[in-house]
């Protein structure tokens, strides 16, 4: 591997607990690229954007996480959000109780900021419609273009992207991956995590397959989506 | 009639204002941090025994009293989170009784060695003392009606209290990352706010809080070492009754209790144990509090 990396992990072990979820993995993202992250149910794809993202939990107990030259093994989840890592919950964690645009708003407390709100709301029309609205009372895919619009309010090195696309009606993926298309058009590094392989692969450049927390395979997002092999083994589809 | 009714609602509504205050910092504080404190009784006892010392000292005064205990418990307040709460937030809520526990148990006895075990008094400014003619301005009432006028200031003090916290929630952008805070503060820091150092200042806004109980409502209670525990109890009942870590479900028990008391106070069997009856009929027909929202604690 070359230290020039724009983002790298590098021998990552992260518990919950005392239970070992990721287990040694090493890889690198190019600046612009998009990388799928595969594998089954409890492979310690979410573990490993959580413990990119710094989140207090899992713990990395080895190993190191660098971006654009920074160092953020040892950042608190606020640092390295200043860093430019921006996670999209799975969950899509729209905070209750606020508003729309208040949870725009929350999202440029702190510098760096990225979008301002007369670029998201031009660009995410429906979210202007219902910025007076409590975020949570959104539909599931307007909660998830607020999700992105909220990462998009912040100055982002690194995207990671928690299953865009679960829980979400056939009709409204196509809408969420449309707002996907966009960001690798803007040129945002990301990582996808997604159930949906096919639909990550498509618009990924590399992907790696997870298995019980070490990686099985490394390589281009093309070979995944075109070896039956593959997925048949790693994906199941 | 009336005139009796009217003055149990004014003493339930200042018995409430008392339990506002205190309350209210208690739900910030677990809102915001998760953290029981039960050492937020203690406070309130700290600043009651400032504003006698700082109301009836030379250099001092009742001005000067109102000024200065909300200040010194609000850098209380930072200190004592800074130098021990936050050492407890990721350890289990028993931890965390246990240790803010003995703090009000430490301060209880400090404050019993220096200043006795007995009552201080503590008097009314001149401008705050008396009564208020009620009858005077309020029509209704009949005949002569007559209200202690600290009370009626402890009441007014406590309302505008309340109304200023609700607005820099509401109104600032301060507010809107502790509110915010309150509900998710883990997605607060991965967008890049440092949300424990403002818990920090919303803790020992929760202290001065206390604080202003103190000097207000010292007067009104007594000024003993176990004035804090005899209210961190229905403070806490108050908490739970509105609902975990909810503001407006704690304003409204405070009022709840104030007034149950104040009512049952001629039945003297029921006025001690009507905040628990109060207490166990909310609770049953609605776990989470008055007010208390899915999610909180649970």
């Amino acid at each position: 591997m070359s230290d020039q990396a724009y983002f790298s992990c590098r021998d990552l072990h992260a518990y919950y607990g005392e239970s070992y979820i990721v287990q040694g993995i090493s890889f690198e993202v190019a600046e612009g690229e998009i990388l799928a992250l595969l594998g089954r149910n409890g492979a310690g794809k979410t573990t490993t954007l959580s413990a990119i993202a710094r989140m207090q939990d899992p713990q990395v107990k080895q190993g190191s996480i660098t971006l654009a030259g920074q160092d953020l093994t040892a950042m608190k989840p606020y640092e390295a959000a200043r860093a430019g890592v921006q996670l999209v919950p799975e969950d899509r964690r729209i905070i209750p109780g606020i508003t729309v645009e208040e949870n725009l708003i929350i999202a440029q407390i702190s510098e760096p900021k990225g979008w301002d709100l007369e670029r998201i709301y031009n660009h995410f029309p429906r979210l202007r419609e219902r910025r007076k609205q409590e975020g949570v009372t959104l539909s599931g895919g307007e909660q998830q273009m607020l999700a992105v619009a909220r990462a998009l309010a912040r100055d982002i090195k690194i995207l990671l992207l928690d299953e865009p696309y679960e829980g979400l009606a056939p009709v409204i993926v196509k809408e969420i991956e449309g707002i996907v298309r966009e960001i690798k058009e803007l040129g945002i590094t990301t990582i996808i995590v997604e159930q949906n392989a096919v639909a990550a692969l498509k618009l990924a450049d590399k992907a790696i397959i997870m298995e019980s927390g070490e990686i099985v395979y490394s390589g281009s997002a093309k070979e995944v989506l075109e070896s039956k092999a593959l997925r048949e083994e790693y994906l199941a589809i | 009639m009336v005139n009796s009714i009217f003055l149990q609602l004014l003493t339930g509504l200042q018995l409430g204002a008392i339990y506002v205050l205190i309350s209210l910092g208690l739900a910030l504080i677990f809102g915001t941090l998760g953290v029981v404190n039960f050492a937020h009784g203690a406070m309130f006892m700290v600043a009651a025994y400032l504003g006698v010392v700082i109301s009836q000292a030379e250099w001092g005064g009742w001005g000067m009293a109102i000024v200065l205990v909300p200040i010194i418990l609000f850098g209380l307040g930072l200190l004592m989170e800074r130098g021990l709460i936050r050492f407890f937030y990721t350890r289990p809520h028993t931890d965390q009784i246990l240790v803010t526990f003995g703090l009000a148990i430490v301060l209880q006895e400090g404050f019993k060695w220096y200043f006795g075990a007995n009552n201080l008094p503590f008097a009314t400014p001149d401008w705050g003392s008396g009564i208020m003619r009620l009858h005077e301005y309020l029509p209704f009432l009949e005949g002569f009606v007559a209200y202690p006028k600290w009370r009626l200031i402890l009441t007014a003090v406590s309302l505008i209290t309340v109304a200023l916290l609700f607005a820099l929630l509401q109104f600032t952008t301060f507010g809107l990352v502790v509110r915010a805070g309150m509900r998710d503060s883990e997605m607060l820091r991965l967008l890049g706010v440092n949300i424990s150092q403002r818990f920090a200042i919303v803790f020992a806004l929760g202290v001065a809080i206390a604080g202003i109980a103190g000097v207000f409502g010292g007067p009104v209670t007594q000024v003993d070492p176990g004035i804090g525990m005899v209210f961190l109890v229905p403070s806490f009942l108050v908490v739970v009754i509105g609902g975990m870590g909810s503001l407006p479900g704690a304003v409204l028990a405070s009022f709840i209790i104030g007034l149950a008391i104040s009512f049952t106070a001629t039945i003297p069997a029921l006025a001690n144990i009507i905040v628990y009856l109060i207490a166990i009929l909310i609770l049953l027909f609605r776990p989470r509090g008055l007010l208390g929202q899915k999610g909180v604690m649970e």
